[in-house]
Parts: structure tokens; C-alpha cells; sequence
């Protein structure tokens, strides 16, 4: 590769629920230690992607226009077929003709848009990139991984050297074995075969391969699906894993996110920080140079709410209740989302050049509520606010999840806009509270997520 | 000097509820042959040439196509003149305001304003809270209709002190007024701890703050002032009515703590009517939450701007206080058919007019009564109509 290529920032993203292991061991009579990272009904890979890309550009100082590629690495995308890409893209205001590409099909997904971004900037045809990795694997009800599978997303800033840290060397292996992996119209990532199997003749000797031709490190990102093997791994190589185990105690094997995560915790000090990912029978090493501690590599994730079990399966999508859940009023594929779908994600509203009022949407605003005037600038909204009043509603029919907030709030620009809000947030929810606008998923209709911002208090 | 072009010589409804055994044709025929029955010297049928149709939500009973031309034929009355009214929840008062103003035009000679609403044919579920679905699909999602109200609450409160108490006092008062009504749905009291205790709905409205659903008919008989007294001795004339609209974004409202739409429309109506607050003896207002009435006592101009929790707490607006409010019992006890709701509260008022309303008789020192409705989408449409038995 041409050109050294810097990671200038970080940021991740964990998401609001935890599940101890304990809990789902004592649904299914077995043992567990530990807790994974869920993601709330209103959650997905692409809210995650959202809020650890915010996090990563903040860090790193610089404003999305300066952002000119994306590469998103997820192993379950939020439409198996769909504009899932553009939509993130939209919700993140990068301009429409920003390059980069969606990887996904197995875990070692986040490498792959690692390396892909890597390449990009190394061959001068981004100059800034974007790298996200995200997962929130469904496991299958009663496998060893669902104590064991989590939530996670983290991104890299990427720019041509210098930089805090320097993408140093870069391995790659492939066997065409099965590990964890989900068929064409399956709902839930199987688990392994056989564990001992796959242990002895594929994880070890692969990885160990691969670590050994990434080189020495100080500090290391490996693989841990089990709870166990990471530390096998370290052991065999000698290698200091503690930054990927602290990654995996906090989320849970976050899947494509996972190698990414560890790798995040090993660029707190200078010295050499190793990855080694794996998924999918692919197996990439990436070796860094640190030289000074990299902006967001240590940012609390924040703790959670504990739920247990049942709650867990329900907010994954896998404990549903019958009957018929009641249809959006817009289908997500009509003419008002073509046209105002990009207002939606991109949080815009219509500033009158008359008198300054802000109206959104702008699409069905043809005359400014403040003066009635016709003429209108598309602007991006503020992302912060107060609230000026709120309600909680607790009687919807199904898909709703009750208590559900719903907030007028006075955003720090000037417009006023009713969002909803978190759940969590209900039982402190007052007029004047500082909040935040964060990326979620408002509903799930004819297989189609819909996005939009929701209201989160700033404590 | 009142407008008073027009004359009120029927009215009639049929007794509110969970009418299973009803379908949308034997509400409404009931509550005409009611309003037929209340023409004090008769009116045959044939006199009736125009009939205004108030009903909402169709929807709610898989009739999304309900028109004009779908009452006429069950009234027996196939072939005169019909048009439908939709417009949010003052469905019903604004179609009788349409119907004086086409009597007033000379084009018609006897109106027929009739409301009529199926609530209860669908389940909750699939019918009215389905509603959280419809909108816009970020900006008003899980919007059902408690949401559109109880932000004025949260606010109202945060403003003014108004109190949860405050709030539950509405819904004791107009649950008492309900049980002398035999019309109403609910015909029995509740008392303060009830309404406190109730679960929540949409916080900070409780299930007793809110309005029930419910089935119901209710009809109007409208001439020309001149013909008053061909029908009746005791005509109640209209003594003006008007509406207004406000932005329909809940995001949009100036305000939150009262209703543009309203303020605007009773300023007109008054206007109209030669008339201010304090010239009215009794009046039935929007009461689909607690909270509504106490923002509509403000901005009708019967208390100030604040001081409605307050006023409703100490029993002003109690039958035999300083103004009686809903003294049918309100939406909170009567039910809230919505295309028949402002239908049946003008005729709540007709009656008190006429010295009619039994135990629910308020003094009619000054002969003028006011009908509310506000609702839509932020609730930006208001209709305020005013009736009185002064022929000057």
C-alpha cells in the first residue's frame, strides 16, 4: 500500500439492556457467568453504527462533510436486501455521493471493512474514511452462545498518516469449515457442532497461524466465542488479551463488532496493539502502531438497565405476542417516504426566510406556520433541546411497548418538534430537562425498519 | 343583538352506551323519531328538505364510505337533499352550524342535523387506539387520542399548580351530573380516591380523566326564525356560532396550556351574539379529558387564564354554581359518540332552555346557553354555537 494510513479516533456504542448469563442458564437448567449487551425493541445495528459514528467524529474532531467514505461492516444488516447503507449514510448527513460499501455474511465482517476502508485511504481514494462495525446476532434459543452473544458497535476514523496510531501489517486466512452461521431464511445464528471439534482443529491452529504472522504486540484483540478460547489463545501465543476480555466482560461477543471493541481498549497506551478477527472461516491480523493514546479509546459505554429473560427474547424479536399487531398508516415503501424520508433521517426542518420559524417536516409545510410565507432553506436541525411539555402514553395496541413518552421538546435552534422518548427515562421525566436527540428505531412494518430520532435526558 | 335567524323547534336523542344490538341506521333512526316526537305541535316529514350528517369515524365500523347519501333512505326520507360532515371531534356541532346557515340562506325551509357515531363495533385494539399508528411515522407515532391532551396537562400543571385532584374534580362532578342523566352512559358517581387511583392511560390522565367510548344518536330540527312558532310556543333561536382552526402538528401549538382554535372561535361566536361570558346561564363544553375542560372554562372566558383547576375544585361550574358545566354529564359520563356529541349537547342545552332538563335544571337568569367542541390533529379545529330563548 502506497500511503500509511492513521486511525485519528474512536467511538463505540453499547446498547441500553444487559442479560446475565445466570438468567438464561436458569431458564434452560444449565450454568452461566457473565452478562451480554441486548438491544431495546427501539435498537438495532444501524442505531449502534449511528451513535458510535457520532461518538468516533466528535472524538476525532471533524464534521461529516469532511467524511468522504463509509465502510460498514455488520454481519446482519437491518434489510437482508434493502437500503440499509443509504440509510445510515442519510442519518449520519454525509452527502449523497460519499464512497464506501457495506460488508457483511459472517462476523469477520467489522476486519473486513477495516481492511477495506485501510486500502481505500492507503490508495488515495478517500481521504477521510469511515469504518463501523456493528452486530446483535440473534442466538438460538437453548445454544451455548445465547449466554454468550451480545451487542456492540464501534467505529474508526481512518485518515493518511501521521496519527495517533499507524495500521502497521495485515494477514488474512480462509477455510471453508462451518462454525456459527445462519441459512438463507433462518431467524437465529446455530451455534457450533461440535465444540471440542471446532476448538482443536480450526480456532486454535488458525488463529494461532494468523497471530503469528501479524507479529508481536504489547497488546492484544483475540477472539473469545466461548468464554474460554480467547484465554486459550493468549496462552498458547503468550500474548496480553486483557483489552479484548474487557471488551467481551462488558457486551458479550459482539460478532462483527467484537475484534474491533478489543482492539478499541488496546490503543489506551503507546506500543504495538495486535487484533486477530475470525468469522465465517476467514481470519484477518492487523498490527498498530500507538504513539499517543487515540481519542475515544477509553469512553464509558455506560452500564445498562439489567432485564431478565423474557424481557431479553421480547426486545430481540424472538418472544412475540399473538395476534395481529396494528399497521403503520404509511407503508414504508409510499410516496411520503420517498419524499420525506431524507428530512426524517437527516433531522431536517425548513427555516422561512421571512421570519426565521423552522417547520418540520419540511414536505408538508408549504406555508411557514409562523407568517405563512412560501419560501423556505432545508436546514439540519440541533440535535440538543429542553423540554416544554411531554405526556406518557400507556395504552396502544400491539406492535407499541408501553410506557411510551412522547416529547414536545424546544430544540437548541429554535424549532420545536415532538419526538418520543426512552423508556428509561419515564420515571424522572419533567418540563425543562436538557436532553439529546438520539437514532432509533421507531417501528418494524412490512419487514421494513423505520427511523427517527428520539428523545434522551442528559443527566 | 343576537343573529338569530334561526330557530331550534326539535331535539332528541336516543340513551348513550355500548349499543351492540344497535347498528349505525337504528342509532340515528332513533334519535330523529326522538327529535320528531319533541316538536311541540308536530312536524310531518314531508317537511324536512335538507339533512346534514355528522359522523366521524366510520372507519370504526368498516364503513370508511359513509356519504350523504346514507341516511335519508333509513329515516324514511329517500330523496331530499344530504351531506355528510367530517371535521374531527366538533363533527357534530359543525354540522349544525352548517345547518343554520343553510336554513339562514333561504335555500331550505326545515334542516335536519343528525350525528350518529358506532364506537364500540371494532375492538379498542383494532378501532380507536389503533390510532397511534396513523400520522406521520416518527412525528406522531403512538399518538392515540389521550396524547394529544395530556401534554396540555404536564404543562398546564407545570404553569399554574394545577393539581391531580383538580383534574379528577372534573370527572367527579360530571360523573354526578351523568347519574341524574338518563341518557348517559355512565349513571353513577365516582368519587376523588376513584379517579386518583384508576391506572394510567396517558400520564398524567388516569382511566377516569378520560372519556368512555360509546355509541350514540342524537338529532336537531332547525327553521327559519319566522316559522318558530308554526312548531312550537317555545322556540330557542341561534344566537351565533362560529369555528376556527389552528396549526394540526402537536409540535405547532403556540401555546399549551389552552386552545387557540377555541379562544379564536368563542371570540367570534360572542361576537356574533351580542353576548359575553358572563351572559351565558350554562354551557356544555369539551370534556374528553379532565384536563380539556379545565383549559375550555379558560378559554371560553368563564375563569381566567390558570384558575380553571381552581374554579372546577370549588364548584363553580357545579350545577348551582356561578356557571354549570356538562350538566349532562359531559363526554367524561354521557359518552363521546363524536359525530353525535355536539348534536346531543345542544340538545342538552335546548332542554335547559326550555326549562326541561329535570334534575339537572339549572337557574336560566339571562336565557343564553354555549356548546364547545375542539379536537383534530393538535387540536386545531373549534366549534363554539350559542342558543338562546331571546327572540331580540
Amino acid at each position: 500500500m502506497r500511503q500509511a494510513v492513521a486511525i485519528g479516533a474512536v467511538g463505540a456504542a453499547a446498547p441500553s439492556l444487559r442479560l446475565a448469563a445466570a438468567d438464561v442458564a436458569a431458564a434452560w437448567g444449565t450454568r452461566g457467568k457473565g452478562q451480554v449487551a441486548v438491544c431495546a425493541p427501539d435498537e438495532d445495528v444501524l442505531t449502534l453504527s449511528w451513535l458510535a459514528i457520532v461518538r468516533a467524529l466528535a472524538n476525532a474532531g471533524l464534521s461529516v462533510d469532511q467524511v468522504d467514505g463509509l465502510w460498514w461492516g455488520t454481519t446482519r444488516p437491518p434489510f437482508a436486501e434493502g437500503p440499509s447503507l443509504a440509510m445510515l449514510g442519510t442519518a449520519l448527513r454525509l452527502c449523497g455521493d460519499v464512497g464506501g460499501a457495506l460488508l457483511s455474511g459472517s462476523s469477520h465482517a467489522g476486519m473486513e471493512a477495516l481492511v477495506a476502508a485501510w486500502t481505500a485511504v492507503a490508495a488515495g481514494s478517500a481521504r477521510t474514511a469511515v469504518v463501523v462495525a456493528a452486530d446483535a446476532l440473534v442466538p438460538g434459543l437453548g445454544t451455548s452462545a445465547e449466554s454468550r452473544i451480545g451487542a456492540g458497535a464501534v467505529a474508526f476514523v481512518l485518515t493518511a498518516a501521521p496519527g495517533p496510531a499507524v495500521l502497521v501489517s495485515m494477514t488474512q486466512r480462509s477455510r471453508p469449515v462451518l462454525d456459527r452461521y445462519r441459512g438463507d431464511g433462518e431467524d437465529s445464528t446455530r451455534d457450533v457442532y461440535d465444540a471440542r471439534l471446532f476448538r482443536e482443529d480450526v480456532f486454535l491452529p488458525m488463529l494461532t497461524d494468523v497471530a503469528t504472522a501479524t507479529g508481536e504486540a504489547d497488546r492484544w484483540s483475540l477472539p473469545d466465542p466461548d468464554g474460554r478460547l480467547g484465554a486459550a489463545l493468549a496462552r498458547r501465543l503468550g500474548a496480553d488479551a486483557s483489552a479484548s476480555a474487557s471488551a467481551y466482560a462488558e457486551t458479550g461477543d459482539a460478532g462483527a463488532a467484537a475484534p474491533l471493541l478489543g482492539l478499541r481498549a488496546a490503543l489506551r497506551a503507546p506500543g504495538r496493539a495486535a487484533v486477530v478477527g475470525y468469522g465465517g472461516g476467514r481470519a484477518t491480523g492487523i498490527a498498530v502502531e500507538v504513539g499517543d493514546v487515540v481519542a475515544g479509546c477509553a469512553d464509558d459505554l455506560g452500564a445498562g438497565t439489567a432485564v431478565g429473560y423474557a424481557e431479553a427474547l421480547r426486545a430481540r424479536g424472538v418472544l412475540v405476542a399473538s395476534g395481529e399487531p396494528v399497521p403503520m398508516g404509511v407503508p414504508p415503501a409510499g410516496g411520503m417516504f420517498v419524499r420525506g424520508g431524507v428530512e426524517m433521517l437527516a433531522l431536517q426542518g425548513g427555516r422561512c426566510v421571512e421570519c426565521g420559524t423552522l417547520n418540520v417536516p419540511p414536505s408538508v409545510h408549504p406555508a411557514c406556520i409562523g407568517c405563512g410565507g412560501g419560501k423556505f432553506e432545508v436546514c439540519d436541525l440541533a440535535r440538543t433541546g429542553t423540554i416544554h411539555t411531554f405526556s406518557v402514553n400507556h395504552s396502544m395496541p400491539a406492535p407499541f411497548v408501553a410506557p411510551l413518552p412522547l416529547v414536545i421538546v424546544d430544540l437548541d435552534d429554535g424549532a420545536r418538534v415532538q419526538f418520543q422518548g426512552l423508556s428509561e427515562d419515564v420515571p424522572s421525566l419533567a418540563v425543562d430537562d436538557r436532553v439529546e436527540l438520539v437514532l432509533r428505531r421507531y417501528a418494524v412494518e412490512r419487514g421494513a425498519p423505520v427511523y427517527g430520532y428520539k428523545v434522551r435526558r442528559i443527566t | 343583538m343576537s343573529w338569530n335567524r334561526v330557530a331550534v323547534v326539535g331535539a332528541g336523542l336516543i340513551k348513550f352506551g355500548e349499543l351492540f344490538e344497535q347498528g349505525f341506521e337504528q342509532m340515528a333512526a332513533g334519535a330523529f323519531e326522538a327529535a320528531l316526537a319533541s316538536v311541540d305541535k308536530g312536524m310531518p316529514r314531508s317537511a324536512i328538505d335538507f339533512a346534514v350528517v355528522a359522523t366521524q369515524r366510520s372507519s370504526l365500523w368498516g364503513q370508511e364510505s359513509v356519504s350523504g347519501n346514507t341516511i335519508p333512505s333509513v329515516l324514511g326520507l329517500n330523496g331530499i337533499a344530504c351531506t355528510r360532515v367530517e371535521n374531527a371531534c366538533p363533527t357534530g356541532s359543525d354540522a349544525f352550524r352548517i345547518g343554520a346557515m343553510a336554513v339562514a340562506s333561504g335555500v331550505y325551509d326545515c334542516v335536519l342535523v343528525i350525528g350518529a357515531e358506532k364506537m364500540r363495533d371494532k375492538s379498542s385494539d383494532e378501532g380507536l387506539l389503533a390510532r397511534a399508528a396513523s400520522g406521520h411515522p416518527v412525528y406522531q407515532r403512538g399518538e392515540s387520542a389521550p396524547a394529544l391532551f395530556a401534554p396540555f396537562a404536564t404543562r398546564h400543571m407545570h404553569e399554574f399548580g394545577t393539581t391531580r385532584e383538580m383534574l379528577a374534580s372534573v370527572a367527579v362532578k360530571n360523573h354526578h351530573n351523568g347519574a341524574l342523566d338518563p341518557y348517559a352512559h355512565f349513571q353513577k358517581e365516582v368519587t376523588t380516591a376513584d379517579v386518583l387511583s384508576g391506572p394510567p392511560v396517558c400520564h398524567p390522565l388516569h382511566l377516569l380523566d378520560c372519556c368512555p367510548q360509546t355509541d350514540g344518536a342524537a338529532a336537531m330540527l332547525l327553521v327559519s326564525a319566522e316559522r318558530a312558532r308554526e312548531f312550537t310556543d317555545k322556540p330557542v333561536y341561534v344566537a351565533g356560532f362560529a369555528m376556527a382552526s389552528d396549526h394540526p402538528w402537536m409540535h405547532e401549538k403556540s401555546s399549551y396550556v389552552g386552545f387557540k382554535a377555541t379562544t379564536v372561535a368563542a371570540e367570534r361566536a360572542y361576537r356574533m351574539a351580542g353576548l359575553a361570558p358572563a351572559d351565558i346561564d350554562m354551557a356544555e363544553v369539551h370534556d374528553c379529558f379532565t384536563i380539556t375542560e379545565i383549559l375550555d372554562i379558560e378559554d371560553l372566558g368563564f375563569v381566567d387564564k390558570g384558575k380553571g383547576g381552581i374554579a372546577s375544585i370549588e364548584g363553580e361550574t357545579a350545577i348551582g354554581g356561578r356557571i354549570p358545566i356538562n350538566t349532562s354529564g359531559g363526554l367524561l359520563a354521557k359518552g363521546h359518540p363524536i359525530g353525535a356529541t355536539g348534536v346531543a349537547q345542544l340538545t342538552e342545552c335546548w332542554w335547559q332552555l326550555r326549562g326541561e332538563a329535570e334534575d339537572r335544571q339549572v337557574d336560566i337568569r339571562h336565557g343564553n346557553a354555549l356548546q364547545h367542541n375542539v379536537g383534530g390533529r393538535g387540536s386545531g379545529v373549534a366549534v363554539v354555537n350559542v342558543l338562546t330563548t331571546n327572540s331580540g
